[in-house]
């Protein structure tokens, strides 16, 4: 009997990395746009004008990729029962070294809140990057707005990555194969998410 | 950061609206001077034209009309890049060079430079800066190459009557006051490079009784700029910090097998 469950499809996977990979570079080319402290990010595209051109290439492509990974999970993150509460309660276990024990589905409430911050970001960025796109056929106070929102979203996307890719590489191993294989090993998933585990595995 | 300038050595214009008798030769100058092509304009029913600036228009007379007992008046006001001490659209830009100042105080541009982001436009207080066909910025620089030969703007040269005076901010200020002008711009946004004397409360000239950055650009940049990098610098700390005291959330077969994948 296989040691492995599957947790994401090919289909998700691919899904994941094309929005990861968009992020990416939307970042390495917003941030010099963010701030003149980071004019030289610019120089991976070859000057801010180009920086600008791949900026508005990445951008449609996160957008629609995010947003369809946001109705991809929808269902699966939008709703909080007791043992999310129970989660938030003990902040997940993280804070100590003691054994705990969570009765969590597919998702911890962590995951949650960072997919739907991500699905909020994605549509704040999005709307207000447009805004930004040709500020001269909108009214000023729109674009001022909008230049606020894009750098606070930014700004906050990017700090929930780090804690995002902390959490999902080093600071839980065996969490990143299901991003990668597609499969995680059986104890990892009885330990993390044993509602799902029991759901999939029909008991044992 | 607010750029800092050079006060006691401030080169700026005193405009005192009420000399300017609308002749415009300052609109055409300022376009001979630096060969800034001809606008299609359209009657609009106004003596003003054209009846706003363009990327090829760097200043231009507004004409405010007013009725007093019974007549008709007219006030005119000199608009342009009001050159401010703070100035907001140095501040948003985010290619260095583009938008700058120079020794005398001037906010200049180098068209060369920009990256067509128009950050500027939405950062500006008084709406000024332009965009041209080539999608590069556009607006008043000052004739900074005639300061810097030691003349005047073409044009406060071209001005018959001496409403637009350039020269020593401090000394145009002081002889301003002492002839007791009502002036405008002197504090505003650590002193604008152009101050008015007005007839009249600046609303009427259509200028912002209290002239600032917009809020939502002061809020990107002097708040959620800073509290963005200490927050981004400080998840990392954190999350490194979690690492080594915490440590990793271990289920009980990677302590026994080292995480390996079989």
């Amino acid at each position: 009997m296989s040691n492995y469950i599957e947790r994401f499809s090919t289909r998700q996977r691919v899904l994941h990395w094309i929005v990861t990979a968009s992020f990416f570079t939307l970042v390495l080319s917003g941030v010099g746009l963010f701030s003149r402290l980071f004019n030289g990010y610019f120089n991976f595209f070859g000057g801010g004008q180009n920086a600008i051109l791949i900026h508005k290439i990445a951008g449609p492509i996160f957008f629609l990729s995010s947003a369809y990974m946001y109705l991809d999970h929808r269902a699966e993150i939008s709703s909080f029962d007791s043992n999310d509460m129970e989660w938030f309660r003990k902040a997940g276990g993280y804070l100590s070294r003691e054994p705990h024990h969570f009765h969590i589905g597919r998702y911890n409430p962590g995951q949650k809140m960072f997919a739907l911050f991500i699905a909020v970001a994605t549509l704040v960025l999005g709307i207000t990057g447009l805004f930004i796109w040709v500020p001269t056929a909108f009214p000023r106070w729109i674009v001022q707005i909008s230049l606020m929102l894009h750098g606070l979203m930014f700004v906050g996307s990017i700090m929930f990555m780090v804690l995002h890719v902390y959490l999902a590489t080093i600071g839980n191993p065996g969490t990143v194969q299901g991003m990668l294989y597609g499969d995680v090993r059986k104890d990892w998933a009885r330990h993390h998410h044993p509602r799902w585990y029991r759901e999939r595995t029909g008991g044992k | 950061m607010a750029d800092t300038i050079n006060r006691s050595g401030r080169k700026g214009f005193l405009v005192d609206t009420s000399k300017c008798i609308g002749c415009r030769s300052c609109q055409v100058a300022c376009k001979q001077w630096n060969k800034l092509e001809a606008d299609k304009t359209a009657n609009m029913g106004s003596t003003e034209n054209p009846r706003d600036l363009t990327p090829a228009l760097y200043n231009r007379i507004r004409f405010i009309e007013k009725e007093s007992s019974g007549q008709t008046v007219w006030q005119f006001l000199n608009q342009r890049c009001m050159h401010c001490g703070d100035a907001g659209c140095i501040k948003v830009c985010p290619s260095p060079g583009a938008l700058y100042r120079t020794k005398e105080g001037s906010v200049v541009f180098n068209k060369e430079k920009c990256i067509a982001c128009k950050y500027c436009v939405s950062a500006c207080p008084f709406n000024i800066p332009r965009y041209d066909s080539n999608d590069k910025v556009a607006k008043c620089h000052l004739c900074y190459d005639r300061i810097a030969a030691g003349m005047s703007p073409a044009c406060a040269k071209a001005c018959p009557t001496q409403a637009l005076q350039f020269g020593n901010r401090n000394d145009l200020i002081a002889k301003a006051t002492a002839a007791k002008k009502k002036l405008y711009g002197v504090d505003d946004l650590l002193g604008l490079g152009v101050v008015y004397a007005l007839e009249g409360p600046p609303e009427q000239y259509g200028l912002p009784a209290k002239p600032e950055i917009p809020t939502s650009i002061f809020l990107w940049k002097d708040v959620i700029k800073p509290l963005g990098i200490l927050g981004f610098w400080g998840s990392i700390g954190a999350v490194l910090l979690h690492y080594v005291t915490v440590g990793p959330q271990r289920t009980e077969e990677t302590e026994d097998k080292g995480g390996s994948h079989e």
